[in-house]
């Protein structure tokens, strides 16, 4: 026991004051149970044994070092390992190798999970505001300026079931941002609802980013990403693919998006070419004969 | 565990400056399960957050019905009329006890309060996975609440028991007292299993298939139906008393129905709801880095 510790104490990060989170060499693997439909001979060959633990190695071995100031985008194709290893960061799933190092608790911005469809809106605010890890008098405090923001001040005692969509999402953004967490982890698609929330939920967000220490933005939105960050990470497949300013990475990512083997094949590329002309040709004809019937008339009167 | 929380706000609501930004340097590696002391002080600190969630549990129960939380009385009341039904009237248990309306009631309350608090409190990290996954709080929050919600919902109950109690006979008397005694004892021992059964459902979710069964059998073996001192040979009474949720029942008979104390049953619930409640709390937070993972 002394000497794993020993161990861990040598692995610790060289102490950069400016340093706020330090990942070095993260794993993260899930144990997930198949659920395939096997073929005769694969179910005598595994002896009827259909749902095997399958191991999925979500994040494969990333490390990197973040400041105080900066504003992380990372980027990825859909089920690259962005939202775990943004859980891995913020300690929901502890690394199954290496190690995440953070000199206060990482907050994921999202509440979602913590309300309950069949409370009123205003238990909701409540039960939200205690799960970040607020007391009972900063709920107090805090309650009237979470409503307002949400502009729910009509229907805060409604089912929450009853709420639309947007009006929701408004309510999740209103009280995910009534904190502000050092390190702060945004997971997409924040800026929700109507134009006029919208522009209100950006200049919130940019003032979370301007108090915190450091900000993770998970993104599909390339032009954000460029806009807002100061530094962009690539994650492909597990693995931490770039590491760089938002001009270099970008570039990058978008040479891979569209690369050659996105290309169709060259016969299905000649196949589609020679439609294309048929159709062409097509409308050609039909415009000269359209063009043809009305000279005939006019010539007719 | 990371001591200080940074979101700390000043009175104008403004957030103050993130807490040492610039000063501190040391990095903590996150994930890690805390030491037990910091666990329990983190437990303290979340403890609102743990009364929202059972209070939420216990007032959306029954939203969905025309009656409402009166169905927090008229569920045991039916209850109750079901077992007095085939077990009073038509097989006839009886044998042996005064006030069977009375026993029954007693038996099959505390029963089912301990059944329905652990099986609950098994099932409440797979149910609030989501959760585990968005926030960071001792996951003991979940099981501790989800006993909670069962014990508030379980004093309607309660009151119904001591009701029928006094209505088929049995007058009030100051050892009465000591049902608020057995009332702690009791969550005391339903929280330890709650926790011993959620890590266990977590990491082997069929365990909700099995537990019904582990509780068929207690039903049987804690006498809910019966009174165990006149079926069963003094050998196997010894078994019954080391029961912890026999001893939890028939203290209850003895303060309801005689107003007679037994040490011996005392004795055997406290110590098993310590020893659940201890016992319980080390298993659950030496699994704390795996919640979740599902």
């Amino acid at each position: 026991m002394a000497d794993t510790r020993q161990v861990v104490a040598d692995q610790q990060p060289a102490l950069d004051p400016a340093l706020t989170l330090v990942a070095q060499d993260a794993h993260v693997t899930y144990r997930v149970y198949e659920d395939r439909r096997a073929g005769l001979r694969e179910l005598v060959s595994s002896r009827g044994k259909l749902r095997a633990a399958r191991a999925i190695r979500a994040v494969k071995g990333v490390s990197f070092e973040a400041r105080a100031g900066e504003v992380i985008g990372v980027i990825g194709a859909n089920g690259s390992g962005k939202s775990t290893l943004l859980q891995a960061m913020a300690g929901l799933l502890p690394c199954t190798d290496g190690a995440v190092y953070a000199r206060s608790q990482p907050v994921i911005l999202g509440v979602g999970a913590a309300l309950q469809p069949l409370l009123s809106g205003r238990r909701n605010v409540e039960l939200g505001l205690l799960a970040l890890g607020a007391s009972q008098e900063q709920v107090e405090e805090q309650f009237d300026e979470v409503v307002e923001f949400s502009g729910l001040e009509g229907s805060i005692d409604l089912p929450m079931r009853t709420y639309s969509s947007g009006m929701k999402a408004r309510l999740h953004f209103a009280i995910a941002t009534s904190i502000q967490p050092d390190i702060l982890l945004i997971d997409e698609a924040l800026a929700v609802g109507d134009a006029d929330f919208r522009e209100r939920s950006e200049e919130r967000i940019r003032t979370l980013q301007a108090h915190a220490g450091t900000v993770f933005i998970v993104s599909h939105r390339l032009s954000e990403i460029q806009r807002t960050c100061t530094r962009v990470l690539w994650l492909c497949a597990g693995e931490l693919a770039a590491d760089g300013t938002p001009d270099e990475v970008l570039a990058q990512y978008r040479e891979w998006v569209g690369r050659p083997r996105n290309r169709p094949p060259r016969q299905q590329r000649q196949q589609r070419r020679r439609w294309r002309r048929r159709r062409q040709r097509h409308r050609e004809r039909r415009l000269a004969r359209r063009q043809q019937r009305r000279l005939r008339r006019q010539a007719g009167r | 565990m990371l001591a200080s929380f940074p979101w700390r706000r000043d009175a104008t609501g403004r957030a103050t400056e993130t807490v040492g930004m610039a000063a501190q340097a040391t990095l903590e590696r996150l994930g890690d399960t805390p030491s037990s002391a910091d666990y329990l002080r983190a437990l303290w600190g979340r403890r609102q957050f743990a009364i929202a969630i059972a209070v939420g549990e216990v007032r959306s129960q029954h939203m969905n019905t025309a009656l409402g939380n009166v169905w927090l009385v008229l569920n045991p009341l039916l209850q109750m009329g079901v077992y007095y039904l085939v077990f009073g009237v038509i097989i006839g248990t009886d044998r042996g006890v005064d006030n069977f309306l009375a026993f029954l009631a007693v038996g099959v309350f505390l029963f089912h309060y301990t059944q329905r608090s652990i099986m609950a409190g098994a099932k409440s990290l797979l149910k609030n996975q989501g959760l585990i996954r968005s926030i960071q709080f001792p996951r003991a929050v979940l099981p501790l609440a989800t006993v909670l919600a069962h014990g508030l919902s379980f004093l309607p109950a309660a009151a119904v028991m001591i009701g029928i109690a006094l209505a088929t006979g049995e007058s009030l008397h100051w050892t009465w007292l000591l049902l608020v005694a057995l009332f702690a004892v009791q969550t005391v021992f339903n929280i330890g299993m709650a926790f011993i059964t959620a890590r266990m459902t977590d990491r082997f979710p069929d365990m909700q298939n099995v537990l019904p069964f582990v509780f068929r059998l207690l039903f049987y073996m804690s006498g809910v139906l019966f009174l165990a001192t006149r079926y069963v040979s003094a050998e196997t009474l010894v078994w019954f008393q080391l029961n912890p949720v026999y001893a939890m029942i028939s203290t209850g008979r003895g303060i309801i129905l005689e107003g007679t104390l037994n040490g011996v049953l005392w004795l055997s619930a406290g110590g098993w709801a310590i020893f659940a409640l201890v016992t319980g709390f080390f298993v659950f937070r030496a699994g704390e880095r795996d919640y979740g993972r599902g």
